[in-house]
């Protein structure tokens, strides 16, 4: 039932962001048919070079994060704080739909980047910001990042932590790419208001927001004074029959057992311990509690004689409830994550495979992700179609406005 | 125009009526975000117990109060309407509902789906300009299409974040309760918001979706796309082993966790020996330039972390303020609540609800449009009269199919 038409194609698209969650914004209306054209400094999107910058990067021979959050995207380079650049901008602008950008607000005061300064060019224009930390307040300025503003401002790594224990560790980029689905949501909101009133709109939203919605659970409950205790460390937890276990190739098992009653004894059975089902330490519900951490360092002992595969068997056998801890590198041969529309196929031959965006439409299936552009790739393209001369596009290009 | 101008434009959603025929988490939530902007939104949950996730604040991993938060965040601006959807009055019911309705979320497991007629295909006749929203735990087909799937297993376990979010040599990461069936609950409303333009374009409606699983692929994306072509993330050292003990984790007094970011110790180590009352440092042959720190990393860190230790946060962000040297804290929830930032990012919202009077906004902003104001969120079958009359049901109507089970 796939149609050809994608709901956004038609529309154009300028991302005057950097790094990530924009920028991943842009790709996903990008999937769905949106024309992108990324706009960049001199100097590139700085998340070109991510990759090799930043320790807590997987390295490899492909720029795999710069091509994931770029795909489908045309490059033009524009010197934003040139005269002759702001002229191209607002041709742009005017026959653009949608403008994402992420510069703190100084800057876009500076650069004359805010939406009142683009409403003036396009008032059909909608205006995406993303923020660190919102639009007013006393860190407003601050440059906002997914490790600071998402997980460590919000209380999420704090809350993240075991029993006297450091905090949490978030993985590259994870809360960004949450805030981007948010971000896509405001402006699809701006379409349909558009469409009601023929008006274009300023939406936004920050990383710090997107944090805080993500446990808003313990958010609200921090609103009427109730707080999260820290998990106990597997090695002592409430209840042994709810914890994880590391087993012989260190692979960690998630013990999820809620009906203690009906599945002890299938339990003891998949772990080869039958003698367990009827001692009188572990006979019940309460004692089982009350000797967590000792029957925790049985089941330890247990778990760590025999791989992870061993144990998947055993307890998938008796019908005991559990969950795994999948590793990264498990992802690429899982055929459920082809079904679930998370991994797909590319048109770049030295990176075959990559992450779809976690929409899915009956009607309209994502494009297929190409190359991301290198630095200027589209810039006489871009230019051309707005209407400029190729003596202007060189007029530009000497005084240094584009590139 | 700026987000701070009071809206006074009809919500975008208005006049839009949500089925939400789902439970817990992060189907609910969508819906409930579909209210904070204007739609009408009536919950269809079993008569007598409702939506499981009413009891949610009961578990035991939650933080313990005898007031009903989960459900207030969850449940807001929601009509309730109780049906038991294995009974053909509820059936009756249900298709009058559907003929009005906009869009229909639902989250059954698909066996589930199908034997209460409830997958797209079945409702296509019915109203073939409905959006159909369908949140799964691991996708539509594949071998664990049928398996329920919670945020903790589908989006945490399964994608590697867990994984991923480790020290060396230690346990998998923790997650919070629903912390990503609510990152999930936006991605079900970029669907949805896609569904309404293509129905807006064309007229017809269509099925729009997404699956636990794939939102926490999608946020790991990073490490899953090092993955995909063989790159392994490396694996984060323990505050107690860093790489660099300048731009480390250390425990305060009053157990607060500081970030120290000194990349620039080329121009700071002076100024922090300083801060730290240690000016013997500086003579110390074992860290006198950049090399010579990285290489006695450890050694540099045992001797910081009783320094740290030794006072409170308070104390250390008076001595490194203004000092140029980069610093922050693992924040905790007692202080955001009450932070003035998060007021003015529009995170927190009051509530006409006296039991629980601020709940969480959903992150999106818009300049045209604030969100509603939510009330007490209603009880099982607290709308059924209402809902009925309102979809066209007489009075003898409403009590025959009550008479006949179908409300419960």
């Amino acid at each position: 039932m796939t149609e050809t038409a994608l709901p956004l194609a038609g529309l154009r698209v300028l991302d005057i962001s950097s790094f990530i969650a924009a920028p991943a914004a842009a790709v996903v209306l990008g999937d769905w048919g949106a024309d992108v054209i990324k706009i960049e400094g001199p100097d590139g999107d700085a998340n070109r070079k991510i990759m090799k910058d930043s320790a807590n990067y997987p390295k490899a021979g492909v720029n795999y994060p710069w091509e994931m959050d770029s795909r489908n995207k045309r490059s033009l380079v524009l010197d934003l704080k040139s005269p002759e650049a702001r002229a191209a901008l607002d041709r742009l602008l005017a026959t653009s739909d949608i403008v994402i950008c992420n510069f703190p607000p100084p800057v876009r005061d500076k650069l004359k980047l805010t939406y009142e300064d683009m409403k003036k060019v396009n008032p059909k224009l909608i205006y995406a910001s993303l923020t660190g930390y919102g639009e007013s307040g006393p860190d407003r300025d601050r440059p906002g990042f997914d490790v600071t503003a998402y997980f460590a401002r919000s209380g999420l790594l704090e809350a993240q932590r075991y029993e006297g224990g450091p905090p949490g560790v978030p993985g590259p980029a994870q809360g960004d790419r949450a805030t981007a689905m948010a971000l896509v949501s405001s402006i699809l909101m701006a379409l349909i208001h558009r469409m009601q009133t023929g008006e274009g709109s300023w939406v936004g939203t920050s990383l710090l927001g997107n944090g805080l919605w993500s446990c808003g659970v313990i958010a609200q409950a921090a609103l009427v004074g109730a707080f999260l205790p820290h998990r106990p460390p597997p090695d002592r937890p409430r209840t042994a029959l709810g914890n994880i276990y590391a087993t012989a190739d260190d692979r960690w098992l998630q013990l999820t057992i809620v009906r203690e009653d009906k599945l002890w004894a299938p339990l003891c059975k998949a772990l080869d311990l039958p003698a367990l089902i009827d001692d009188p330490r572990f006979a019940a519900i309460d004692e089982r509690r009350r000797r967590s951490a000792e029957l925790a360092a049985i089941f330890r002992e247990t778990f760590a004689t025999q791989p992870y595969e061993h144990w998947r068997a055993a307890l998938a056998a008796h019908e005991v409830t559990f969950g795994v801890i999948s590793r990264p590198q498990d992802i690429p041969d899982d055929v459920q994550a082809v079904h679930a529309g998370a991994v797909v196929e590319t048109a770049i031959p030295e990176m075959p495979r990559t992450l779809a965006n976690p929409i899915r439409l009956g009607f309209a299936e994502q494009r297929i992700a190409h190359a991301a552009p290198a630095l200027g790739q589209h810039t006489d393209e871009i230019l051309g179609e707005i209407g400029l001369s190729t003596e202007e596009i060189s007029g530009l290009r000497s005084s240094g406005a584009v590139r | 125009m700026s987000p701070q101008t009071t809206p006074d434009e009809p919500l975008p959603l208005a006049g839009l009526t949500v089925l939400d025929i789902s439970s817990f988490i992060a189907a609910p939530a969508a819906a409930a975000a579909l209210g904070d902007f204007g739609a009408d939104v009536i919950k269809i949950e079993p008569p007598v117990d409702g939506d499981p996730h009413r009891n949610s604040f009961r578990n035991a991993s939650y933080p313990q109060s005898d007031r009903n938060f989960p459900w207030q965040l969850d449940g807001r601006h929601k009509r309730s309407l109780a049906l038991d959807l294995k009974t053909d009055g509820a059936r009756t019911i249900l298709e009058r509902l559907l003929k009005r309705a906009d869009v229909m979320i639902v989250n059954f497991p698909p066996p589930a789906r199908e034997r209460l007629r409830l997958r797209w295909e079945d409702i296509e006749p019915i109203n073939p300009r409905l959006v159909y929203c369908s949140l799964t735990g691991y996708g539509e087909t594949g071998p664990d299409r049928d398996r329920p799937g919670f945020d903790i297993t589908a989006y945490f376990g399964r994608s590697g974040i867990l994984d991923a979010a480790r020290y060396d040599g230690g346990p998998p990461g923790v997650s919070l309760p629903a912390q990503g069936d609510r990152a999930t609950a936006m991605t079900l409303v970029a669907a949805i918001l896609m569904g309404l333009r293509r129905r807006d374009q064309t007229g017809k409606g269509g099925w729009v979706g997404t699956s636990l699983y794939a939102n926490g692929v999608w946020a790991n994306g990073t490490t899953a796309a090092g993955a995909l072509i063989g790159a392994q993330l490396p694996v984060r050292p323990p505050p107690d082993r860093p790489r660099n003990a300048l731009t480390n984790l250390y425990r305060t007094k009053d157990d607060r966790w500081l970030q120290l970011l000194m990349v620039r110790d080329d121009r700071l180590w002076a100024t922090f020996c300083g801060i730290i009352e240690r000016p013997d440092l500086m003579a110390d042959p074992r860290f006198t330039g950049r090399p010579e720190r990285r290489a006695h990393a450890q050694e540099l860190h045992d001797l910081l972390e009783p320094v740290f230790a030794g006072r409170r946060y308070a104390d250390w962000e008076t001595r490194l303020s203004g000092t140029g040297i980069p610093f922050g804290v693992i924040g905790r929830l007692a202080d955001v609540i009450d932070d003035e930032q998060a007021e003015h990012a529009g995170i927190f919202a009051d509530t006409t609800n006296p039991a629980i009077p601020r709940t969480v906004n959903t992150p999106i902003r818009l300049g045209f449009a604030a969100p509603r104001t939510a009330g007490p969120p209603p009880e099982v079958g607290q709308h059924n009269d209402e809902v009925l009359r309102e979809t066209g049901f007489s009075e003898a109507e409403i009590d025959a199919l009550k008479k006949s089970g179908a409300l419960g």
